[in-house]
This record gives C-alpha cells, structure tokens and sequence, in this order.
C-alpha cells in the first residue's frame, strides 16, 4: 500500500467513525446557535436508525461527507468535456496512411448501413492535418498542435477506440453525462456528490465551469434527473455573480446581513422550540450555510489575486470566461474540497463551414486555447500532490470522421469533418490511473475500433470505480426500481488502472 | 365481564396458533416480495436465465430449458426450484452468488408450492371495491372524526396507539387551506370574514374553490405531468407557441370540467365528433413532447421518440405504471409483455406530426375579422358544392391538413434536403420524387415555401420526367404576411384518383450562382375545386381562401389522427431499436388492466375511454393518490410514481380503494369535490405540532396523528412574495412572461440572449406564466425544485439547500417585495406597531414577543449602520431616496420573508 492509498484508507476509517458517532452532525446543529440550551434539539437532531443515505445527518444536511462502500483511489474528480467534439484525428489519433487516401473518394464499403449527421452521398478521404511526433518515455504519438502537453503524456492513459451509437450533440452529452442520450437521468457528478456528499460545506460539492458557452443539451448535463436537486450542479460564472444571488443587496454590509442572519435563525429556533419540527433546524443550519457560501465562493473564485508564476502557468486572463481560468478554477475548487468539478469548453465542432471550424484553421486555435492550461494542470496537481487523490478525465460527445464533410452534397469550403462516434480518443490521469499507457486501437484511417473498444458506460463504470463505488450496486429507486448510471452495462476499463 | 375476559383471550389465542398452523400462504404478500427482492433480476422480464421466469404464471410453472417445469404445484421435494434454493453445490445453489434465502423464506416457498403453488394478482391490477368504513372503538378519537375519510384514518391510528392532534388555530387552517386550494394567502377580506365566524369553514372552503386563483395553482401540478414547456427541447431550444394549452388547463379546472371528460379531451379531443377549438388544444397535451431541430437529425427518429414519449406519458399520467421499462424488453417486474408496449404504440403512431420545425400540425386561431371571412366562405361551399369539400376546406383553414412535408422527398438531383429542417431545396433544373401520393382527386395543389427567387419555376409531373404535367406554375415572390412561416399559394392541378409518385422540376435560368436555390419548398396539400364558380363572386371568395391561409395566426401544435389513406403501419423494435423494426402489431392495452369494450373504436378515442372506465383499476386510484399527496405531502401509495409490484404498499388500502371508487361513482370524477373532501377531513385540520412521542412513534407522520406542514412550492415562494407585498398582477392568460432574472443565464451560442425582459405588470405576473425555457428554466423557480419540463414529472422532491436561502435572501425580485411590504407601514410611528403589522401582513400570526423582540434589535442595528453609512443608504437596493426608517424596515421585512412560518404552511 502506497501513501496516498494509506492516507485514503485512513481517512476512509475515519469517517466511518465520525458518521457512527455524529460528530459532524452535532457540529452542524450547533454552528449559529451558540448560547442556546440544546437539551430537547439533540434528541431531535440524531433520529434513530443506521446512518444512510436519507436517514440521520443526511436530514440535516444532504451533503454531509460520506463514505464510499469500497476504498476509493480517488475523492475528487474534474471532468474536461470539449463540447462539439474535437477531431482526433488531429490531436491524438495518429493516421499516416489515411495521409495515403486524401482526397480519394470513400470506398462504399465504409459507408454502407452508416448514418451519418451530415454526410450525404459519397464524400473524400480527409488526410490528418497536424503533423505528429513521438512524446514522453513513453514514446506516444500527438500532434504539433498540442507542444505543452507532451510534457505531461506520460502521466495519461489513453482510451482510442471510445464508442458511442449518439451522433448529434444534445443527445450524445447527455449519454456521456447521464448515462442516457434522453432527458430524465440525474448526471454523472449528481451521482458522485449523493454518494459521497462533499468535503467543504461552504462550496457546493459538484461545480460546473463552461467557456465559450453552454452545452447544447442545457443544463441537463448537470442536472439531478430525479436525484433531490440539491446534488445538480451548481454553475460558477466568470460574468456576474459567480453563483446566483450569492451577492448582498446593495447597501447591505456584511455586519448587516449577519444581524439579518441572526434574527432569522433565533426566530426560526424560536418557531422549533414550539413546534419541535426538525425540518426547521434543517433550514437554520441551511441558511447558516447559504452566509458562510458568501463568503467561501467568491473567494475562491478570485484568480486574481493567484501567484503571478501561476497565472502565467496556465495562461489565465482574469475577469473574463476562459478555459484556462476554468482550468485554474478547477484546481481551487478540488483543493478546497469540491467533490466534483465539471468543465465545458464550447467551439470544437469543426465541419469545415467556416475557418473556425475549420481542422487546420480553427482547431489549431482551440487546440492553443487548452493546451497550456491543461498541461499546467497536471503539473499543479502534481507538484501540490492532489493529482494522486484527483481523477482528470478529457473527452468530448464523440470523434469525428476521416471522411471531409459534404454537407448538403457540396463542397464545405473548408476542411471540416462529420460528427462520428464509432472511435474517438479520451484520456484520464491521476489516481489509481496507469501512466502512458494506450488502450484501444482504431483502423488505419482512424474509423472503426479493432481493439480496446470502450462504451460510455465502461468509461462512467471506471470512473464510479475510480470513486470506490460498484457501478452495479450503486443504485437509486425510482419509479419502483433501482436505477444506475449505467443503466444495464458498463464493464471496468481495468486495463488503465494502476 | 371480569371471568369472560381470560376465556375471550384464550379463545383468541387458540384461534390465533390454529390459523398460523392452516394459514394459506399468499403470493402477493408471502411470496412476490422475496421473489421482486431475490430473484426478478435474472428470472423476469429482462433476463429469463434457464428458461425460467417469475414474471408470468405461465413462464413460472411452464417448462424451462431442462425441458420440464421447476414448480410442480402441490409438491415441494419435486419442485427443482426448492432443490436449488436448497443445493449444497454453491455453482448451483440459487440465488446464484448472492446469499442463500433465510430458512423462513424457505418454508414460505415450499408451503406456497405444498399448497398448489397459486398465483395471485397485485393489488393495483384488482378494479377497486368500496371498502366497509371500519369501526373504531375509542371514544376520544370517535369524536375526532367528521367525514369517512377519517374514520379509515382514526381507525389505523388506533392500532398504533396515536391519538389526533387538536385542531389547528383557525388564522393557521385559513393560511394553509388557502395555499393549497389558491397557492396564495386568503384574501384579507375572506380572511377576516372567516376569523370573526361570518362564514363557516365550508364556506370558506367553497370561495376558495370558486376563486380564478384555483385554476392557477393547481395547472402547476398538471403542466408538471403534461411537461409543458414554452420550448421546443434539445439543441437549440427554440421557442414553441403552446400557451394557449396552458390556458386550457387553468380554464377547465376553473369550470371544473370532469376529470374523465378532462382525459378524453387530451387524449382524443382531434377524434370526438365535431371537435370545437378547446378539445383540439386540448390535444397539445401530447405535443408537449420535445422536437429536434439539431441540424442533421432525422426527423423520423424524433417523431418516434416523440410516440414513444407519449405512450411512457400516459401510462406516468393515469395508470402509475413505469411502461418505458417496457420498450426494449417484457418489464422487469410488472407483468405486462414486451409486445403490448407496441400494441400501445399503435394508439399514438398515427398522428400527422413529423419532428418538423415548424412542429406542424398547428391549430389556428385567427383574428375576429379573420373568423368572419371563413364562416363566409364555409356558407358559400355550403350553399354551392358538398360537404366533403366544406370539411376539407374547414380542416385546412383550421389546421392545414392533410399535407406531405417534401421531407420525405427521394432521389434529390440538383438539389438538396435541407439540412435544418429538412425541406427541399432545389437548384435550376433540380428535381425530386415523392412518392406513393394520394391527391384524393383534388385539383388545387397547396404548396407552402420560403425564399423564392425570382422567375423559379416549378413543374409537376406523373411519375417521372416523362410524365403527364399535373401543374406547373411560378413562385410568386410577394411577401407573405405570415409571419416567420412560408407563403403559401394554391395553383391548378390535375384530377388523378389513384395514388402517384409525384416528380417535381424545378427551373430559374436566371440564377447564376451553382447550387443557388430557385426557393425552399416545405409541403404540398391538395384540396377539391373551390365550388360556385361561375357566380360573380367566385374570384372574390377565391381569393378571400388565398388571404386567409396566409393570415397571420396564433398556432399552437395539436394531434390530428391520420386520414387513412395516409396510416402508418407499427411496429415491433427489437430492443426497443426504432431502426431495428420486425412484425407489425395492431393496438391495443395490456392483459393485466381492464377488459376494451368492443364498442369502443380502437384509437385513441377508445383508449381514453378505457383508461377512464370505472372498471379500471388503475386511474381513480393514481388521481386520489396523487391529489393526497399535493395536500399531506405523502401518498397513500408513497412512491406515487408507480403502482406496480416494486412499489410501497399503501399505508391506508382501504382507505384508498374507498376514494377511488367514491370520486369515480359518488363525485363523477369531480376533481373539485375530491379536494374539498380532503381539507374537511379532521384529519387535514389538525395543528402540525410535533412532540417527541409521536415523533419518535411516526416520523414521518405516514398514520396522521398530526396536521401537514408543507414547504411552499416553487410558485407558490415567489406568488407569496408578491401577493403580502401588493406588488401581485392579478392578469390572467396569454404568452409567457419574462420578469427579471440575473444577466447571463440565457446566452445562447448563436441564438444570443433572448430573455427580453417584460415590462410593467407582466413582471409581476403568477409563476405559472412565466417562460419556460426547458434548457435553462426561471433560475429561482428551479432552486426551490420546480422541473425542467423535458419529460413527464410526477413528483417534485423537496429539497432544503443554502441555494433557496440565497434566492429568497438576496434575489431582487424578493427585496423588491421587501420594500413594497415594509412601505405600508411607513407612515407608522411606532416601530413596534410596524413590525407588528409587516408581521401579520405576511404571516397571518400575530407577533410573539420575543420574536418581536429579535426583530425590533435588527431594526435598531439596520438603522445604526445606515445612519453611520450614508452611502449604503443611498445604494440601498438601488432606489433613490429611500428613507433611513424604510430600508430598516425593509430589512425587518426581508427577515420575515426567511421566516420557515412563511416559507411553509403550517
């Protein structure tokens, strides 16, 4: 056993106990109540019953840390999701002999029984436009447009034959994020914050980011589904404020706001010792939170006031949307204690309609905007030694195909490529991940897996694993039966674990 | 009495150890539950390992694999299901890999199958029966009760040794009754007439439900079933125009239409005989299901996700049956076949909308003037030509149907579908076919297009290039007055009374451009001659037609079943795979519910009728259960998603059963009748105090031996606010509104932000007008856990977050409420006197003491701040020339606006 692996274990045993013993429970209850008798509010506060889900201080406060039921090699994760999806074929997926085929016209064969989102009759070949090298000890190929991130390749594992059978974006996140290209499903971070609740009572414990814009399937991508919805998402904005109404009033100070705070409380505790409804200390402890966030969030939202050497690192342009202050977020938000941290990148969807969808034009630009950020936050983790305790996962809704686009029939007047979800790349690092190691593998036009294909349900399977959760055991009952993550499937992608 | 007592209870005893010894053994209460918790999973509707399943009677007691039964009835040691419960040999041992059944569970088993292994049906599948009222024997909770209601309720809570709470103080009854019938606090005026006793409680009652208000509040929990939404869904989410369907709830609860007659109106209003406007946008209901605009998306796969929408919808609405399990295999444990979720399907599948963008079939609602030129019109066709032609005519003024979207066009040359949308888009000389047309012998072509370019022409030929012209004409390029739709023209056509395959040429010598264009042609109708054509008025009532398809019209999306010369077959889908289709499959309902009464038509019409049939089991029960627990906060069934087998026992059978039948038989499916049934009860009037036995003896107050105490719900939050403020606009009706909400949350890519603020009292309008984006939803309503509308929502789970804390703490639209509260108190010149009155203004309660107490030092503290920081006075809220006695009274009213007595109904 490893230090991390100890320091996960003792911590593990260690809230196991403070669960049996109510520590934390107590400590909630009484935040903001000092000097009031606690006889009769202790019996109320720790209902019988083994602690569970719903039961005990979950009452009190739904995102109470818990234990996973198995040892976790993870207690955070930030989730990188390119929206529109990148061509890996330009990044990742090194294809020289689909250099051979350019501009030949798609032999039938590969078009046969395919659908395809924008491809009509029979389209070119598309030769990769990036040129790639070899990286790292272990020797793995990327592109020139990604220079910053061959000095971290050999801290990921990649997955190159990624399947889905979605091929437009709203329905293809959501599958991704939900575990079902239908609405209805609570979120892959809905999931992880109702099993393990979150370290930092002050923060939310799941945090969405995005830049460049939302996702085209909305906020169901961090939604709740029909998990209570305090475990949604919570979107932290760059523009106004970072969580909603999480400013005061203008002309309300703080001084103010806890006198306001105050007589809120005092009068509910009043209402409590009359009524002796616990829902009521629920919503004391709530509000005591909701000030204490006030504080807590707009803190560590401010990169401003970050180390210059780091801000240089990842590139950061405060004030304004960016990956790469969402990037520098992202690593705030996991050493404070946020559970889950979600990111979205817009503009990938490069179909060759314009330049900046353009594969050598466009994609070259995106590839820029993310990978000094990303580059820098391995190499931050690493150096605050959170990467151990942390899974990073990169990917998107799918790949894209060898063939250039024809939209329509006509030529797209730029080099662009369909939406394609039968092979693409994603990779993860950090925790319990095994360092440059390649698991998947596609033809040689990057079309098809011929082996190591991995279905979005093995990907979530892995990452709840990852958690210290069986994905099959990790259940939710609606609608009179239990639901998961990955509804009937999911096989762990052991090959990447270490 | 004292000797006979010993002898009653041995007698009992003796009755009691003899009835263990003989007791049958039930299936559904001994037996389904070990076999739903232990064995359903690999023997039921989705796995069916050897051979063997739970889930029917026939697979159970039928052969498996091994080629004989497991289960022979009335015989255990042969039964090879008890062998392997039994087996030593942990491979073969069941349930397999997981822990052994316990011994008691045995002994269930091989008594169930000793005694002739019988199978039994779920509660919920068995047509309720109206139970006896059962006796109660204590006098002190005798004289607690006052309808039948409570006596099902008292008599349980004897068994467990609760008494009643005592009733609640009448301003708290008044609050809470009101929120539950209006969603908002009485009316001071009603309020007080009930405090000083000039009306009774019943007449209290009566006013509310008579109130527009009702209507109001209880849409929400209907819309949440409908997934109502002011958007399209998916990608983009683009507005649709269905608020008139919104309108149609609120106005058929307020005139308390029948909830049966309510059904078939959703259902099936496009098929009742003569259907007027309200039955047809009735009919949104299932529109309400998303549409794809996503470039590159098929259309098709969309229009059948949307069918399967509504078959999973309906069965989530009226039968608290989860049927989606059953689209891609048998459910896993409700016995209800994989086939029958296509046979389902089939009602559905044959309605005219096609996931088009313009989510046509769209019922059109024209203006007064407008309406009078059609009732012109009609007469003349009435007066000169059939009533075949007058309804065709009428239909296609009302909806546009029956028409072919150039969708389903084939063999595009020189031309393209388009992607967005996909219509066709021809270029010079381009062409298409549709095929398998059936023009009915019409002999005017309707075609509706967009961006023609000058001097396109458009040919129509008999099935190919060489074929017979049926209709060549040019695109005028005049712009329609149609709003964002296509112009529409109606052009000369050849008679043909068998179906064609029409071939479509297109031709503009003049475009310049390759692949230009010449327009976008989006369908095509076609209709008989218009009558009375040699009258002198024919080219006036000829071109009144012309006007008035092309007027500018409120549309909303409604079902319109397929003529049958354009039915759809239905299919089977392996795996629930719309591309994988096998064997067509005729409609019809599930084996398990009740029997389809052969006068009924087998559409949706019949269905509608069946789902409301006193003899089924399933709807009374789901709509009593589900108005219980708008009211108590908990079902009678507590997963009120689902009946089925998996679900929570009901804590109260009897009472339920004898609801369900009293609202079908006694009330008629009056849907006001049953709330008030339900707040007169005792039960419903009690003060929801709690003390530590009872809290300890029932948390969860599932035996209601204390009042409901419920969080206000997301609307109910922010209509509060508004109404004790004064600020609430009393306007009914009409397009969603959008009051203001923190910048930034719309934005959409390419759509920018589209959130246009509304102005005057539109910003003050109840929640249930507001907009409703389902990719982004009114950010305070989805804090206090309002839905998103995507699918069918049956319960909004409560939740208690710092997020809720924040919107009704610092959320502008609840300052602003503040200050208006606080404002009419301003002329007060005892500050206790004010507090008191802001108090009772939103609380219904007079002030404690002590409470006042808190609240007065909060005064003093805000008005020392503001006095020591003449800035933040002026900042204040950003309103100019606030005085320092009113921001520290708005302060005073922002806390009381925190207060859990005013964010719950106690």
């Amino acid at each position: 056993m490893n230090d991390i692996e100890k320091k996960l274990l003792n911590e593990y045993v260690l809230n196991q106990a403070s669960i049996n013993s109510r520590r934390h429970f107590l400590k909630d209850c009484t935040l903001g109540l000092g000097g009031i008798a606690f006889g009769s509010l202790l019996k109320s506060c720790a209902p019988s019953g083994s602690p569970n889900l719903f039961g005990g201080e979950r009452t009190l406060n739904p995102l109470a840390p818990l234990s996973p039921p198995k040892l976790p090699k993870v207690k955070n994760v930030i989730y990188l999701h390119m929206v529109g999806a990148p061509s890996q074929l330009e990044m990742f997926d090194y294809k020289p002999e689909l250099h051979k085929l350019h501009d030949q016209l798609c032999p039938e064969s590969l078009l046969k029984g395919k659908k395809f989102a924008f491809i009509q009759g029979v389209p070119k070949m598309l030769g990769p436009q990036a040129k790639f090298t070899q990286a790292g000890a272990s020797g793995n190929w990327i592109s020139d447009n990604l220079p910053h991130f061959k000095k971290v390749i050999d801290d990921v594992a990649f997955l190159k034959a990624v399947n889905t059978d979605q091929f437009n974006h709203g329905p293809a996140q959501l599958l991704m994020h939900t575990g079902s290209a239908r609405f209805g499903r609570p979120s892959l971070g809905s999931w992880a914050t109702y099993g393990l609740g979150s370290e930092n009572q002050n923060l939310p414990g799941f945090v969405v980011l995005t830049s460049g814009g939302t996702p085209d399937a909305g906020k169901s991508v961090w939604g709740s589904g029909f998990l209570p919805s305090v475990y949604q998402g919570i979107q932290c904005r760059s523009k106004g404020d970072p969580v909603l109404y999480i400013k005061d009033p203008k002309g309300v100070s703080r001084n103010l706001k806890r006198e306001l705070l105050s007589s809120i409380n005092e009068i509910n505790y009043q209402e409590f010792k009359a009524q002796e409804d616990p829902e009521i200390l629920t919503r004391i402890n709530q509000y005591e939170m909701a000030y204490r966030m006030q504080i807590t969030v707009p803190e560590v939202m401010d990169i401003e006031n970050e180390p210059e050497s780091v801000q240089k690192m990842y590139g950061v342009t405060p004030g304004k949307e960016s990956f790469a202050n969402n990037c520098l977020l992202a690593r705030k938000m996991v050493s404070s204690g946020v559970r889950f941290v979600q990111l979205y990148d817009w503009g990938w969807d490069s179909h060759g309609d314009s330049p900046a969808n353009a594969v050598d034009l466009g994609l070259r630009n995106k590839c820029k905007e993310i990978d000094r950020p990303i580059t820098a936050l391995l190499l931050d983790l690493k150096q605050r030694g959170l990467l151990d305790e942390t899974l990073v996962v990169w990917g998107a809704e799918f790949g894209r195909t060898p063939m250039q686009e024809n939209r329509e029939g006509r030529d797209m007047g730029y080099k662009g490529r369909d939406h394609h979800g039968d092979a693409f790349t994603m990779w993860m690092a950090g925790g319990g991940i095994k360092k440059g190691v390649v698991h998947g593998q596609t033809d040689d036009i990057g079309y098809t897996a011929v082996e190591g294909k991995v279905s979005v349900h093995d990907i979530n399977a892995t990452i709840l694993h990852l958690l210290g959760f069986d994905h099959e055991e990790f259940t939710y009952d609606f609608q009179g039966r239990p639901f998961r993550l990955t509804d009937v499937e999911g096989n762990i992608i052991r090959e990447i674990l270490s | 009495m004292n000797s006979k007592v010993p002898l009653f209870i041995l007698l009992f005893l003796t009755l009691l150890i003899g009835c263990q010894r003989e007791k049958a053994v039930d299936f559904n209460t001994d037996i389904k539950p070990i076999i739903n918790k232990k064995c359903i999973s690999c023997h039921g509707g989705v796995k069916k390992n050897g051979g063997f399943s739970f889930l029917f009677e026939s697979e159970a007691l039928g052969n498996t694999e091994e080629g004989s039964p497991a289960i022979i009835p009335g015989n255990s040691q042969k039964s090879r299901l008890i062998q392997r419960l039994k087996e030593k040999d942990l491979d073969l041992r069941m349930p397999f890999e997981k822990p052994a059944l316990s011994e008691e569970e045995l002994n269930l088993f091989t008594k169930w199958i000793d005694q002739g292994a019988k199978w039994g049906t779920h509660w919920a599948y068995i047509t309720p029966k109206k139970e006896e009222l059962p006796k109660i024997k204590n006098d002190s909770i005798q004289h607690f009760i006052k309808s039948p209601v409570d006596q099902f309720i008292a008599s349980k809570m004897e068994v467990q040794q609760l008494s009643p709470n005592t009733p609640a103080k009448k301003n708290i009854l008044a609050r809470r009754v009101a929120f539950d019938i209006t969603g908002l606090p009485p009316e001071e005026r009603h309020f007080n007439a009930f405090m000083e006793d000039e009306i009774s409680y019943e007449n209290f009652i009566d006013s509310l439900l008579n109130q527009k208000t009702y209507g109001e509040k209880w849409a929400s929990w209907w819309l949440d079933l409908a997934r109502y939404a002011d958007t399209k869904g998916y990608e983009a989410d683009r507005g649709r125009s269905i608020w008139q369907y919104r309108d149609w709830v609120i106005n058929a609860l307020n005139t308390n239409l029948s909830f049966d007659q309510f059904t078939i109106d959703q259902l099936a209003g496009d098929l009742l005989p003569n259907p007027k406007a309200a039955n047809l946008i009735a009919t949104a209901f299932h529109r309400n299901t998303m549409t794809n605009d996503e470039g590159g998306t098929s259309n098709e796969e969309f229009r059948t996700a949307a069918v399967i929408d509504r078959v999973n919808t309906t069965f989530d609405v009226w039968q608290s049956t989860t049927m989606s399990c059953v689209q891609c295999h048998s459910h896993p444990y409700d016995p209800i076949h994989h086939d029958e979720y296509y046979k389902m399907m089939a009602f559905f599948n044959n309605t005219r909308d096609e996931d088009t963008t313009d989510e046509e079939p769209n019922l059109r609602t024209y203006n007064a003037e407008d309406t009078k030129s059609i009732t012109d019109l009609l007469e003349w066709i009435a007066l000169y030509g059939d009533d075949i032609t007058k309804k065709s005519y009428e239909d296609f003024l009302n909806f546009n149907e029956p028409k072919y979207h150039l969708h389903a066009c084939e063999n595009v040359s020189k031309g393209t579908l388009i992607t967005d949308g996909k219509r066709l888009g021809l270029w010079n000389k381009g062409s298409a076919y549709l095929r398998n047309v059936d023009t009915r012998g019409g002999t005017r072509l309707i075609l509706e297009f967009n961006y023609p370019k000058s001097g396109s022409q458009i040919t129509i030929r008999n099935g190919g290039p060489s074929g017979s012209i049926l209709s060549q004409f040019k695109l005028p390029t005049t712009n329609s007055k149609n709003g964002n739709y296509g112009e529409i023209i109606s052009v000369p056509f050849k008679a043909l009374n068998t179906k064609v395959d029409l071939y479509i040429e297109a031709q503009n010598n003049s475009l310049s451009k390759p692949r230009e264009y010449i327009g976008i042609l989006n369908w095509v109708a076609f209709l008989p001659e218009l009558p009375g054509k040699s009258k002198i008025k024919y080219p006036a009532i000829e071109k009144s037609f012309t006007t008035l398809i092309n007027s500018k019209t409120t549309r909303t999306p409604i079902l319109v079943e397929n003529p049958s010369f354009m039915k759809r077959e239905t299919r089977f889908f392996e795996r629930g795979n719309w591309q994988m289709p096998l064997d067509t499959v005729a409609s019809d309902v599930p084996s398990i519910l009740n029997d389809w009464d052969m006068e009924w038509d087998k559409n949706r019409l019949g269905l509608a009728k069946w789902l409301v049939s006193d003899a089924n089991p399933l709807t009374s029960r789901t709509v009593v259960n589900r108005i219980w627990y708008q009211i108590f906060g908990r079902g009678i069934v507590s997963t009120i998603e689902d009946m089925g087998t998996q679900s929570e026992p009901p804590t109260h059978p009897a009472l339920l059963d004898w609801m369900a039948v009293h609202f079908m038989e006694d009330q008629q499916w009056d849907l006001k009748a049953l709330i008030k049934s339900i707040v007169m009860t005792a039960t419903y009037q009690q003060s929801s105090a709690i003390d530590e036995y009872k809290y300890r003896l029932d948390p969860n107050n599932i035996f209601y031996s204390r009042g409901p105490k419920l969080r206000l719900q997301a609307e109910e939050i922010r209509d509060q606010a508004l109404a004790v403020s004064g600020l609430l606009s009393p306007k009914m009706g009409g397009m969603g509104v959008m009051p203001p909400q923190p910048d930034g949350i719309w934005e959409h890519r390419y759509l920018g932000n589209l959130w246009k603020e509304s102005i005057g009292e539109d910003r003050y309008r109840r929640a249930i007008y507001t907009y409703l984006k389902r990719t982004s939803p009114y950010p305070s309503l989805l804090t206090f856990d309002a839905g998103s509308r995507e699918v069918c929502l049956v319960q909004r789970l409560p939740t208690n977050t710092p997020l809720q804390a924040l919107v009704t703490l610092n959320d502008p639209v609840f300052l602003e409420a503040a200050f208006h509260l606080a404002k009419s108190e301003m002329t007060a010149s005892d500050i206790d006197g004010a507090i008191r009155s802001i108090y009772y203004k939103a609380t219904y309660s007079e002030i404690k003491s002590e409470s006042l107490e808190v609240l007065r030092n909060l005064y003093q503290a805000a008005l020392i701040e503001f006095t020591e920081n003449p800035e933040a006075l002026e900042q204040f809220l950003d309103i100019k020339s606030t005085t320092l006695h009113h921001a520290a009274l708005t302060m005073v009213a922002n806390a009381i606006m925190n207060l859990d007595e005013f964010l719950t109904h106690a």
